[in-house]
C-alpha cells in the first residue's frame, strides 16, 4: 500500500520544520528585537487591569423606608509584592490597627500565591485612624486607603442575611463571574437569594501608559466599561409592623411571628426571637462575638420562622376537617363520638385537653371548643397514607419555596418510617389519633402555618410566600407577581372551616375570644402544642382578619414553652391587629 | 528490566528524558513564588516527578508486552475512553468544564486517552484492505467525530481539534486518493470565503481544477458545488442568527486581543512575560511577570511564558530544538516501519505532538488563538504526561519488533 506515500514522512517533516521556524522567528522578534520594550513594560507594571466594584443595591420595605443601606467605610489594603521594611511595616500595623504580629505572617502566608493582589487587610477604619496614619503611609508603599461601602443593617431581623468575604471555595466556584478574592457575597437570608440582583456587574479598566502617560497600544478595544450597580429591591414588609411587633413579644420565650398580605402572599412582619445584630457581620466579626453568639442557649441565629420545626398541635384541626369532609366522611351536621374527657381507642384512652368532656359536638362547635376527640373519631376512618398525601395538598410538611434560602419542610411520619423506627408490632391507628390533633411525630414551621391560614381568607387559594416585592432597575419597577396554587377543595368545604375559625374567635366560650377587636372581624385557631423541649405547651395561635368583609392580612403567632394559645398567642395576636388597624387607617 | 530497553532507539528515548527533565525544572520554578528573601513552593513538581515515574513504568510495561495482546486491547480501550467521555460530562464542572474523572488519589482526563485511542483504531482501519472507499471513509468519519464532539462538549476545545487533527493527517498518510481530502476541506473554506462572494469563486474555480486534474467524475464535482454553493449560501444566515455574545466569544476566539478580560489580557501578559526575557532570561526563579497574578494558568497551558521570561531566547529556542529533534527522530523511525497499521499509528501520534506543541507554543505568543491545549511533556497534569510517554512507548516498541511486523 506505501508505495505512493513513500514521500510522506519528508514532507511530514518539511512542514513541521516549517511550522518550529516559525515559532522561532516569533520567539527571535519577541525575545531579541522588541525584548527592550517588554522590558520595561514588565519591570514597572504598568499594564494592570483593575476591577471597579458595583455598589451592591439596597433594600426598602413597602414605603420605601430603609431595612439594609450602604454606608461608606475606609479599609487598608496591602500589596504584599511591594513590602519594604517589613519590621516597622509590622509595628505600625499593630500599633494603629492592632495586627499582631502573627496575624501578619499568617496573612501573608495564606495569601503567598498572591502576592502582586491588592488584599483587603482591615476594615471598616475610623476616620480619625485614617487622618492620622494618613501621612505615613508614604513610608510604606505597599498599604493603600480604599474608600468603600459596608451594610448598614437598620434593624437586627432574620431574613435580609448578611453578607461577608468571599471564601475560597466560593471563589474557586465565581471567579468566572467577576468576583474577586476582596468581594462581599451573600452568605445567607435575601443577601444571598437575590446576589445576582443585588450585587450588579464588575467594571474594569486596563492601564496601559508609561511613566510619562504615553498609551503602550497594547489593547484596541474595551478599555473602559463603568460598573453596572445592583439593583435596589423593595419588599413587602412593613417596617412598622415588624418593629411593633419586635416591641411587644416577650423578651423571655423564643417565638416567632408572620404577617402576611391576603391578595398578594407577601410578608408583611417576619419576626423571630431572640434577635442578634446582622452589623457584627459588616466587619470581619470578632471571635469573642462570634462565640457568644454559638454558645447562646436560646440560639439567636436560629430563624425560627423556616428553619425550626414544631408540632402544630390545633391549628392542624381545620386541615384534617378538610380532608375528612373530601372524602366525604362529614359536612355541617355530622356528629362523632361523644367527648367525656377522652375516647377509648382500642386497650389506649387517649384524653381530650378539656377533662371535662364536650359531650357530642358538631364541626363547627367541635373546631371552636377544639375538641380532641372529634378528630380522634375522625382519624379512625382516614389511612395514614390519605392523611400524608392530603396533608401535604394544604403545604404543610412540604416547602413553601419562600424566597429565603435553607427553608426546612418538617416532617410527616409514613408506615415505614414507624416500622424502622418502632418495630413491627406499633399499632398505626393510634398514631394517626396522635396525629388528627397536630402531636405525634408531624412537625411544620411557622411559615407553612401562616400560608394555609392565609388560603383560607383567600376562599382557598394559595399563595407562595415572598418577600421581594418589586425590583427597581435605573427608573424602570418590575413587579414580582405572586405565585398561586389552589387548595383542591370544594368551595362548601373552605366555607366550612372559615365559619369555625370565626366562631373559635367570635362565638361564646370559643378558645380564641382573646384574639377579637373591634370593629374588625377576626378569624382564627388556637393551638397549644405538647413537646420535649419543656412542661409548658408551646404556644400557637393562626387566623386572619378582615376589614369591611375583606381579608386584609393573615398571621401566625408562635411562643416556644409560652403555655396555651388561647391565653398567651392570642392576645399577641389581638395587639397585632390593633396596631394593623391603625397604621391601615393612616 | 533494563533488558526490556535493549534495542530500543535510545536517541528519541534520551531526548524525551531531555524534555522530561527541562519540565520538571520549568514546573518547579512556575509554582515557585518568590518575594524578597522568601520562597513559596507549591507541590506540583513533586507530583509531577511521581507521574514521571508511574509513565516510566508504564513505558516499560508497554514495551514488555506483546503486540498481540495490545492489538486485542485497541477496541476496548476506545470504548473505554468512549465511556469515560460520557462519564466526565455528569462530574461537577471546574471552572465551567467537565475534563477530570476523580479516582481518589489522581484525576484522569479521559480526552487524553481518547486522543490515543482514536489515532490506534483509525490506523487499524485504515490499514486494512478495503474494496470501497466511501465504506472507510464513513467508518473513520464515525471514528473520528464521537470522541471529537465528546470533547467539544466538556468544552476542550483544544484537545477536540487535536484528535480531528491527527485523523486528518492519517488519511493523509494513508492509501486512500486524496481528492477525498480535498473534499473534506471544501466545506471549511467555504465556510471561511463566506465573507466575500469573489473569495468563494476564486476558491470554487480553484477546486473544480483541481478535482478537474485528478480526473475526478463529473458527478462529485457537480455534488462538491453545489454542496458547497449551500454553505456558503447559509453561513452568514447563522452567522447572522447568533446572538451578539456568541459572535464575541467567536471573534475573541480569532483576535484575543478584542477580548482584553479574558484571553486577551492573558496573552498580553504572556507576551509581556517572554519578551521581557530577553536572550538569556532573567535567571531560575527570578521571573517577576511569573507571579500568578499575571498568569493563571501558567504551570499549566501558559508554561512556555515561564521559560522564555526566565530562560529568554536561548533556553526556550533549545525547547524548540529539542522537540524538533524529538519529532524528526520519529519521522526517521517512520520511514523505517513497513507495516501499515505501525506506520499510522506512529504518523497519528506524531502529528498530535506536533500540533499540541505548535497551537500551544504559538498560542503563549499570541499567533495561535488560545484553546487551552498542554505543552507535551512539560505543563504540569498527569493524564496528558502519561499518555504522550505512553504513546513514545508504543513507537518504541514497533521499532524494536520491526522484523515481527514485516
Amino acid at each position: 500500500m506505501l508505495e505512493t506515500n513513500n514521500n510522506f514522512p519528508r514532507y511530514y517533516i518539511y512542514i513541521t520544520a516549517g511550522l518550529f521556524a516559525l515559532l522561532l522567528v516569533y520567539l527571535f522578534n519577541l525575545q531579541i528585537l522588541n525584548s527592550e520594550r517588554f522590558k520595561g513594560i514588565s519591570e514597572k507594571n504598568y499594564v494592570r487591569l483593575r476591577n471597579i466594584a458595583p455598589i451592591r443595591g439596597e433594600l426598602y420595605d413597602r414605603e420605601f423606608q430603609p431595612i439594609v443601606l450602604n454606608r461608606s467605610s475606609y479599609n487598608l489594603y496591602i500589596t504584599p509584592a511591594s513590602i519594604e521594611n517589613k519590621d516597622n511595616l509590622v509595628s505600625f500595623l499593630s500599633a494603629n490597627f492592632k495586627i499582631s504580629l502573627d496575624e501578619f505572617k499568617d496573612f501573608l502566608y495564606k495569601n503567598r500565591f498572591r502576592h502582586h493582589h491588592e488584599l483587603i487587610l482591615a476594615q471598616n477604619i475610623g476616620f480619625e485612624t485614617v487622618i492620622k496614619t494618613s501621612e505615613h503611609l508614604n513610608y510604606f508603599p505597599s498599604l493603600t486607603f480604599k474608600s468603600e461601602t459596608i451594610r448598614e443593617y437598620q434593624y437586627p431581623n432574620h431574613f435580609t442575611g448578611y453578607v461577608g468575604r468571599i471564601n475560597d471555595q466560593e471563589y474557586a466556584r465565581l471567579s468566572d463571574s467577576g468576583y474577586t478574592i476582596n468581594s462581599v457575597i451573600g452568605k445567607s437570608g435575601l443577601e444571598r437569594q437575590y446576589e445576582q440582583l443585588l450585587r450588579g456587574e464588575n467594571g474594569y479598566e486596563i492601564m496601559q501608559v508609561d511613566a510619562r502617560g504615553r498609551s503602550l497600544n497594547l489593547f484596541k478595544h474595551n478599555l473602559y466599561k463603568p460598573a453596572e450597580h445592583g439593583k435596589t429591591l423593595v419588599l413587602s414588609i412593613d417596617n412598622r409592623l415588624q418593629n411593633y411587633i419586635t416591641s411587644i413579644l416577650p423578651e423571655e420565650h423564643n417565638s416567632a411571628v408572620v404577617v402576611m398580605d391576603v391578595s398578594t402572599g407577601g410578608i408583611l412582619a417576619y419576626v423571630s426571637q431572640p434577635e442578634y445584630d446582622l452589623n457584627m457581620f459588616s466587619v470581619r466579626i470578632s471571635s469573642l462575638d462570634w462565640e457568644s453568639l454559638m454558645t447562646d442557649q436560646r440560639r439567636p441565629m436560629l430563624d425560627r420562622v423556616i428553619h425550626a420545626t414544631y408540632p402544630p398541635a390545633s391549628v392542624y384541626k381545620p386541615i384534617i376537617a378538610s380532608i375528612g369532609w373530601d372524602e366525604g366522611l362529614l359536612d355541617l351536621e355530622t356528629e362523632f363520638a361523644e367527648c367525656t374527657g377522652g375516647m377509648q381507642i382500642g386497650d389506649r384512652f387517649f384524653n381530650c385537653w378539656y377533662e371535662d368532656g364536650h359531650g357530642k359536638l358538631s364541626l363547627i362547635d367541635a373546631m371552636k371548643h377544639s375538641c380532641d376527640v372529634y378528630f380522634y373519631d375522625l382519624s379512625l376512618l382516614l389511612s395514614l397514607e390519605v392523611l400524608e398525601q392530603k396533608t401535604k395538598e394544604n403545604h404543610f410538611t412540604v416547602h413553601t419555596g419562600i424566597d429565603i434560602p435553607g427553608e426546612r419542610r418538617g416532617f410527616f411520619p409514613n408506615r415505614r418510617w414507624y416500622i424502622e423506627n418502632y418495630g413491627r408490632n406499633i399499632s398505626i391507628t393510634g398514631q394517626k389519633v396522635n396525629l388528627s390533633i397536630g402531636q405525634g411525630e408531624m412537625l411544620i414551621t411557622p411559615l407553612q402555618v401562616c400560608a394555609y391560614y392565609n388560603a383560607i381568607a383567600n376562599n382557598g387559594n394559595w399563595i407562595k410566600p415572598h418577600l421581594l416585592d418589586r425590583i427597581v432597575d435605573k427608573d424602570i419597577v418590575r413587579v414580582v407577581d405572586p405565585e398561586i396554587e389552589p387548595l383542591p377543595y370544594a368551595k362548601e368545604n373552605i366555607e366550612a372551616i372559615q365559619h369555625s375559625l370565626y366562631a373559635t374567635v367570635n362565638e361564646r366560650y370559643g378558645t380564641g375570644m382573646a384574639a377579637r377587636y373591634p370593629g374588625v372581624d377576626v378569624y382564627g385557631k388556637t393551638g397549644s402544642a405538647e413537646n420535649h423541649m419543656g412542661s409548658e405547651t408551646h404556644a400557637w395561635f393562626a387566623g386572619y382578619a378582615k376589614w369591611d368583609s375583606e381579608p386584609e392580612i393573615a398571621f401566625v403567632v408562635f411562643l416556644e414553652n409560652a403555655g396555651g394559645g388561647g391565653s398567651v398567642a392570642a392576645p399577641i395576636a389581638r395587639r397585632i391587629i390593633g396596631y394593623y388597624n391603625e397604621i391601615r387607617e393612616q | 528490566m533494563i533488558r526490556s530497553l535493549r534495542n530500543i532507539d535510545w536517541s528519541l528515548f534520551i531526548l524525551m528524558l531531555l524534555i522530561l527533565i527541562y519540565g520538571v525544572v520549568i514546573v518547579y520554578t512556575a509554582s515557585t513564588t518568590k518575594v524578597g528573601d522568601e520562597i513559596y513552593t507549591s507541590n506540583y513538581f513533586i507530583k509531577q516527578i511521581a507521574w514521571i515515574l508511574i509513565s516510566l513504568t508504564i513505558f516499560i510495561l508497554v514495551i514488555k508486552l506483546p503486540y498481540s495482546i495490545i492489538d486485542s486491547l485497541i477496541y476496548p480501550i476506545y470504548i473505554l475512553s468512549i465511556l469515560m467521555l460520557i462519564a466526565v460530562l455528569f462530574t461537577p464542572g471546574v471552572k465551567g468544564s467537565h475534563r477530570w474523572l476523580s479516582f481518589g488519589l489522581f484525576n484522569f482526563q479521559p480526552s487524553e486517552l481518547a486522543k490515543l485511542a482514536t489515532v490506534l483504531v483509525l490506523a487499524k482501519i485504515l490499514s486494512k484492505r478495503h474494496i470501497n472507499d466511501w465504506h472507510i471513509l464513513s467508518r473513520t468519519f464515525i471514528i473520528t467525530i464521537i470522541p471529537f464532539s465528546l470533547i467539544l462538549i466538556q468544552p476542550d476545545l483544544g484537545t477536540a481539534v487535536a484528535v480531528v487533527a491527527s485523523a486528518f493527517v492519517i488519511l493523509l498518510a494513508s492509501d486512500l486518493p486524496k481528492f477525498y481530502l480535498v473534499l473534506l476541506l471544501t466545506p471549511l473554506l467555504s465556510v471561511v470565503t463566506s465573507v466575500s462572494l469573489f473569495l468563494f469563486i476564486l476558491m470554487m474555480l480553484l477546486i473544480i481544477f483541481v478535482l478537474y486534474k485528478m480526473r475526478i467524475s463529473y458527478i462529485i464535482m457537480g455534488f462538491t458545488v453545489v454542496i458547497n454553493t449551500f454553505i456558503f449560501a447559509v453561513s452568514p444566515l447563522i452567522w447572522n442568527s447568533l446572538k451578539t455574545y456568541q459572535q464575541n466569544r467567536i471573534l475573541s476566539f480569532i483576535d484575543p486581543l478584542r477580548d482584553p478580560l479574558g484571553a486577551g489580557y492573558q496573552i498580553i501578559q504572556s507576551r509581556i512575560a517572554i519578551g521581557s526575557g530577553g536572550t538569556f532570561g532573567k535567571g531560575f526563579l527570578m521571573g517577576t511577570q511569573k507571579n500568578l497574578e499575571f498568569l493563571p494558568e501558567h504551570h499549566t497551558d501558559f508554561i512556555f511564558s515561564v521559560v522564555g521570561e526566565e530562560f529568554g531566547f536561548i533556553g526556550s529556542s533549545l525547547l524548540i530544538v529539542l522537540f524538533f529533534l524529538l519529532l524528526y527522530r520519529i519521522m526517521r523511525v517512520m520511514n523505517k516501519l513497513k507495516q501499515p497499521q505501525t506506520y499510522l499509528i506512529v504518523v497519528g501520534i506524531a502529528s498530535f505532538l506536533t500540533f499540541q506543541i505548535f497551537v500551544n507554543i504559538g498560542m503563549n505568543m499570541g499567533i495561535v488563538p488560545t484553546t487551552g491545549i498542554p505543552l507535551p511533556f512539560i505543563s504540569y497534569g498527569g493524564s496528558n504526561l502519561l499518555i504522550n510517554i505512553v504513546a513514545i512507548a508504543l513507537i518504541q516498541k514497533f521499532m524494536k519488533e520491526r522484523s515481527v511486523f514485516e
